[in-house]
C-alpha cells in the first residue's frame, strides 16, 4: 500500500550543465556585489499581505503523464491534480496534521472503525455541477478500479467501504482497525461523477482524462482550471471562479489569477530561468550541486532561498537478500550475511559521504526514518560507527581475509570479495554516492563494480530480484509508518531487499511484521511510538538496507512570490497553491 | 539522372525502415519498460502486470514489432504510451518545430559560413583570415550542448532574449515575432559550429580552385578579381559543401536533441528524449521515423545538388 515515488531526473549531461552554469554564475555573481540575503526563512516575503491577482510561472522538468491522477503519481501529474482537484481532508505538509478540507467535520464511532464525515455545503465543481456525497462514493469506487490508486486505499490489504446517507454526509468504514485513520483520505481525490461515470462503467477510467482531453471536459474542486495546454511547452491554469475556499479575511481564494507550468527539461535552464526572472518557482527542490549558485543569487537579491531542513528520505543501499538469489554462486556463503552488511555500514565514513555526495548539505543517516520525521524518528536506534578496522575484523570473522597480500579480501575459496552495485544513471547524487561507497569499501578490501542503468531498468531489477546490490532513492508515501506497510512488512511490494515474501524469510522480519501489525492497529499513540521504536531498533540490528546520509533540502523562488508555506515534502513551495500570491 | 535519383530514393526508403525498426527493437530489448517506469517502485506486481496488459507490452517482441510494422505501412505508428495519443498526431507538430529550428540554423550557417570561407580561401594571409580561422576552430571544438548552455546563460544574464521555450505564455509581439525571438538562441547554438564547418570546407575548396589553370586564365582575361572569386571560383568550389549537406541535416537533427533539451524547444529531439526516458517504445520508433525521413530528404537533396554540380557522381 505504501507508495514510493520514484524521482525521475536522469537528464542529459545535467551534471556538466549545472556545473558549467554554476561556474559561470559564480563568476558573474562575484562581480555583482553582495546585498543581504533573505535565505533561510519561510517568513521571507510573507510580511507582505497577499492580494488577489497576478500570475505565477512554474518550471517543471516533465509534462504530466495524464490529467487523471488515478493513473499516475509522477510529480507533475500530482501538481496538476493539486491545482485542479481536492480531497476530503488534507495533510498539512508543514504541521503534518489532518485538516478539514471538502469535509468540514467528522465523528468516529465507538468501535473506532466508522467515521461520519460532513461535507461543506454549497461546494460546486468548476463546471458548476454541485458536489455531493455521491461524488465521494464514486471517487472511491473509481480509485479501486485502478490498481495504482487502489494500493493506497486498502488498509491491511482490504477495501474501505463508503455510504452516502444524504447529499452532505459520507460514512466511511474501515475493514480493520487502522491507527492513521482519516490520513488515508489524503490519497483520495474527489472526482466529478457526472463527468467520469461513463468511463468507470465502460472499464476505461484509467485512460480517461488523457492529455488529449479538451480543457473544457475537465472539472474539479481545486483552486484552478486548465485553460490551455500546449504539448511540450506549457499548461495555463486560470482561477476556478467556483472555488470554495476563502482566506481568514473572507477573500475568495486562490489569490492568483493565473498559474502557468512551463516544461523545461534541463535543470540548468530551469535555474537560469529562475535567476533571470523568466520563471518564479520550480516544482522540485534545489539540487545540492546548484545550492552554492542559488545561494549567491539569493544574496544578490534575485531570489529567495528557503532552507527546509533535513529531508524525510535518504537514499538506500541494499544487497539482494532473496533466498536462493545466489544459489549457484560461491559468494552465497557470505554475501547475504548480517556481518557483511554491518561491515559495509562500518566501512563507510558517513560524514565524508555527506560532504562528497551532497556537497556538505546533508547529515549522516543510520536508518530509513530521518530526523525530519520528528514524531517517529528514534534517536535511540543503534548506530554503526565509522570503524574500518572493526569492519575488517568483522569480515575476517566470516572468513573474508586478504589471502594473497594484494590488499583486497578473498573468501575461503580464494575468490575475491566482490559484488556489482547498480544505480540509476544520470542522477548526480546517486552516481556520486556509488563512487564513495566503492572507494570506501575498497579501503577495507571489498571490490565493487558499479553499473548505472535507466530508472525503468533499475525498477525492473528490483521487482524481478535479479541484482546483487542496489543504491537507489526510495520515497515514503507519508510520514506515518502505517502509511508504508509495503516497506516494512515482509509481504510488501517495496520490501526492497526481498520483495513480496509469502511468509517472513527471517526471524527478525517476522518480528518486524508482528510489531508493525500491532503498530498499525493500536489506538494508543504512545504505544505506537514504542512499537515503532522497536521496529527501528530491529532494523538497525540487521541492516537490510543501509543509509549513509539524509540531505538538507532547499527551495528557491523569485522575490515576487509571497505567502508561501515551505514544506520539506514536494512540491515544497506549491503544496498549498490556493494561498500562494505574488507581490504587486 | 532519373535512374540515379531512383536508386537514392530506394536507399532512403530502406534507411527509414532500418532506423525505425532498429529504434523500436532496441528500445524494446533494453531492460525495464514503460509500465515499470510509469508506476514506479511502489506499485504492486498486479498493478504492473495490469498496466503491461493494457499497453500491450506483455506480448512478445515479434508480435509487437509485427503489429507495429503492419500499422506503419498504413502510416499508423501506434499509440504513444506516454501521451495517450496517436504517435502520428504527435510527430507532425514537433517535427515542424524541429524543421523550423534546423532550417533556420542551416540557412544561417550557410549565409555565414560560405562567404567567410570564400574570404579566407581567397586570402591565404592577413589578420581577417587569421581571426576567422581562429573563431572557426574555437566554434568547431565546442559541441552544440555547450554552445547552447553559453547562449542560454548569456540570454539570462543580459535579458535581451528569452531563456528557453518557443513562445511566451503572454506575449504582445504576435506569434511570429515571439517565435523569432525564441528562435535566436537555439538556432545560433546549432548554426555557429555548422557555420565554422562550412567556412573551413569552403576555404579549403576555394584555395584549391583558385590555383587551377582556368582561374589563372580568367585573371589573364582581365576579369575583375572580386567577380572571378565570387562567380567563377565559388561555382567550382561548391562541390564539397554540396556533398556534406545531406550529412549536415542528420548532424543538425542529432545536435538538436541536446540543444532542444537545453533551450526547452518543443521539437522532435525533446520529444524523443522524453520518449526514451519513459521507455515509450512506439513514440521512440515514431521519432526515429521522422528523424530518418529528415535525414533521407537531406541526403536526397544533397545527392541531387551534387549530381547537378558534379555530373560524374551520377555514374556511381
Amino acid at each position: 500500500m505504501s507508495q514510493f515515488l520514484t524521482r525521475r531526473s536522469g537528464q542529459l549531461a545535467s551534471l556538466l550543465a549545472v556545473g558549467a552554469i554554476a561556474l559561470a554564475l559564480a563568476g558573474s555573481a562575484a562581480c555583482g556585489g553582495g546585498s543581504s540575503s533573505p535565505a533561510g526563512g519561510p517568513a521571507g516575503g510573507n510580511a507582505v499581505r497577499p492580494e488577489r491577482g497576478g500570475e505565477l510561472s512554474v518550471s517543471a522538468r516533465t509534462e504530466p503523464r495524464t490529467f487523471n491522477r488515478l493513473a499516475s503519481r509522477e510529480a507533475t501529474t500530482d501538481l496538476v491534480a493539486s491545482l485542479m482537484q481536492a480531497k476530503l481532508v488534507r495533510i498539512n505538509r508543514v504541521t503534518d496534521d489532518v485538516e478539514p478540507w471538502l469535509a468540514d467535520s467528522w465523528t468516529r464511532d465507538a468501535g473506532g472503525l466508522a467515521y461520519t464525515l460532513k461535507l461543506r455545503p454549497n461546494v460546486a465543481f468548476s463546471d458548476g455541477h454541485p458536489m455531493t456525497a455521491d461524488d465521494v462514493v464514486f471517487s472511491l469506487e473509481a480509485a479501486y478500479a485502478v490498481p495504482l490508486a487502489a494500493d493506497a486505499l486498502q488498509p491491511g490489504g482490504k477495501k474501505l467501504t463508503m455510504a452516502a446517507p444524504d447529499p452532505l454526509t459520507v460514512v466511511l468504514t474501515f475493514p480493520v482497525p487502522y491507527a492513521p485513520g482519516l490520513r488515508i483520505l489524503d490519497n483520495l481525490w474527489v472526482l466529478p461523477k457526472h463527468k467520469l461515470e461513463a468511463a468507470l462503467r465502460s472499464g476505461s477510467i484509467e485512460s480517461a482524462w488523457g492529455l488529449s482531453t479538451p480543457p473544457a471536459d475537465l472539472a474539479g474542486l481545486g483552486p484552478f482550471v486548465l485553460s490551455a495546454y500546449s504539448p511540450g511547452q506549457r499548461m495555463v491554469f486560470a482561477r476556478n471562479p467556483r472555488y470554495w475556499r476563502k482566506d481568514e479575511k473572507g477573500t475568495q481564494l486562490p489569490y492568483l489569477d493565473r498559474l502557468t507550468i512551463e516544461v523545461v527539461p534541463e535543470e540548468s535552464t530551469q535555474l537560469l530561468r529562475l535567476t533571470s526572472g523568466a520563471s518564479d518557482v520550480t516544482i522540485s527542490e534545489v539540487p545540492s550541486e546548484a545550492y552554492a549558485t542559488v545561494k549567491r543569487e539569493a544574496e544578490a537579491g534575485k531570489l529567495r532561498l528557503y532552507d527546509l531542513g533535513v529531508g524525510y528520505d535518504a537514499d538506500a543501499f541494499w544487497i539482494n537478500l532473496r533466498p536462493g538469489a545466489f544459489k549457484s554462486d560461491p559468494r552465497a556463503g557470505w554475501l547475504q550475511r548480517d556481518e557483511f552488511r554491518r561491515a559495509i555500514s562500518m566501512a563507510v565514513d558517513r560524514q565524508l559521504f555527506a560532504d562528497t555526495v551532497f556537497l556538505g548539505a546533508a547529515l549522516p543517516a543510520y536508518g530509513p526514518i530521518t530526523p525530519a520525521n520528528k514524531k517517529w524518528f528514534s534517536p535511540d536506534a543503534p548506530r554503526t560507527p565509522h570503524d574500518p578496522a572493526g569492519a575488517r575484523a568483522l569480515l575476517a570473522s566470516i572468513g573474508l581475509t586478504d589471502r594473497n597480500g594484494d590488499g583486497m579480501l578473498e573468501d575461503a575459496g580464494q575468490k575475491p570479495v566482490q559484488f556489482t552495485l547498480v544505480t540509476q544513471k544520470g542522477r548526480p547524487r546517486l552516481e556520486r554516492g556509488v563512487s564513495v561507497i566503492r572507494d570506501e569499501l575498497k579501503k577495507v578490501g571489498i571490490a565493487v563494480d558499479v553499473v548505472t542503468l535507466d530508472a525503468s531498468a533499475v525498477i525492473d531489477q528490483i521487482m524481478s530480484g535479479k541484482y546483487e546490490a542496489l543504491y537507489y532513492s526510495v520515497y515514503f508515501n507519508g510520514t506515518d509508518p502505517a502509511s508504508n506497510p509495503d516497506f516494512w512488512l515482509s509481504s510488501g511490494s517495496t520490501h526492497l531487499w526481498d520483495i513480496g515474501q509469502k511468509k517472513p524469510a527471517t526471524e527478525w522480519e517476522a518480528r518486524i511484521d508482528e510489531l508493525m501489525a500491532r503498530q498499525m492497529r493500536s489506538g494508543d499513540e504512545a504505544e505506537r511510538k514504542r512499537l515503532f521504536d522497536d521496529v527501528q531498533k530491529t532494523f538497525a540490528e540487521h541492516l537490510p538496507a543501509i543509509y549513509f546520509a539524509a540531505p538538507r533540502m532547499f527551495a528557491a523562488a523569485s522575490r515576487r512570490v509571497i505567502n508561501v508555506t515551505p514544506a520539506v515534502q514536494r512540491p515544497q513551495l506549491l503544496w498549498s497553491p490556493d494561498t500562494v500570491a505574488v507581490a504587486k | 539522372m532519373v535512374a540515379y535519383l531512383a536508386r537514392r530514393l530506394a536507399f532512403a526508403v530502406f534507411l527509414v525502415f532500418a532506423v525505425s525498426s532498429a529504434a523500436l527493437v532496441l528500445a524494446k530489448l533494453a531492460p525495464g519498460d514503460f509500465a515499470a517506469d510509469s508506476l514506479g517502485l511502489g506499485a504492486s506486481p498486479e498493478a504492473i502486470a495490469a498496466a503491461r496488459a493494457r499497453y500491450g507490452l506483455d506480448r512478445s517482441l515479434g508480435a509487437q514489432y509485427g503489429a507495429w510494422i503492419a500499422g506503419a505501412a498504413r502510416l499508423d505508428f501506434g499509440q504513444s504510451l506516454l501521451f495517450d495519443r496517436p504517435v502520428a498526431d504527435l510527430i507532425p507538430e514537433r517535427a515542424a518545430n524541429t524543421a523550423i529550428l534546423s532550417l533556420t540554423a542551416l540557412l544561417a550557417a550557410t549565409l555565414i559560413g560560405l562567404p567567410l570561407g570564400v574570404v579566407t580561401g581567397s586570402r591565404p594571409g592577413g589578420f581577417l583570415t587569421g581571426a576567422i580561422r581562429t573563431a572557426s576552430l574555437l566554434l568547431l571544438s565546442m559541441p552544440p550542448l555547450l554552445t547552447s548552455l553559453f547562449l542560454v546563460f548569456a540570454a539570462a544574464r543580459t535579458g535581451w532574449l528569452p531563456v528557453g521555450g518557443m513562445t511566451t505564455a503572454s506575449t504582445t509581439s504576435g506569434w511570429t515575432g515571439d517565435v523569432l525571438r525564441h528562435l535566436i538562441v537555439p538556432a545560433a547554438a546549432l548554426a555557429l559550429p555548422l557555420a565554422a564547418m562550412f567556412e573551413r570546407l569552403q576555404s579549403q575548396s576555394m584555395s584549391e580552385v583558385i590555383g587551377q589553370p582556368y582561374m589563372l586564365a580568367t585573371h589573364a582575361r582581365g576579369v575583375p578579381a572580386a567577380r572571378a572569386i565570387w562567380r567563377d571560383a565559388l561555382k567550382g568550389a561548391l562541390g564539397p559543401i554540396a556533398a556534406v549537406y545531406g550529412l549536415v541535416v542528420g548532424t543538425l537533427l542529432s545536435g538538436s536533441f541536446a540543444v532542444e533539451a537545453i533551450t526547452a524547444w518543443p521539437g522532435l529531439g525533446e520529444l524523443m528524449l522524453a520518449a526514451l526516458r519513459a521507455r515509450d517504445v512506439y513514440l521512440v520508433a515514431g521519432c526515429a521515423v521522422a528523424g530518418s525521413v529528415f535525414l533521407a530528404i537531406g541526403t536526397l537533396l544533397s545527392d541531387a545538388a551534387l549530381a547537378l554540380v558534379e555530373p560524374r557522381t551520377r555514374e556511381t
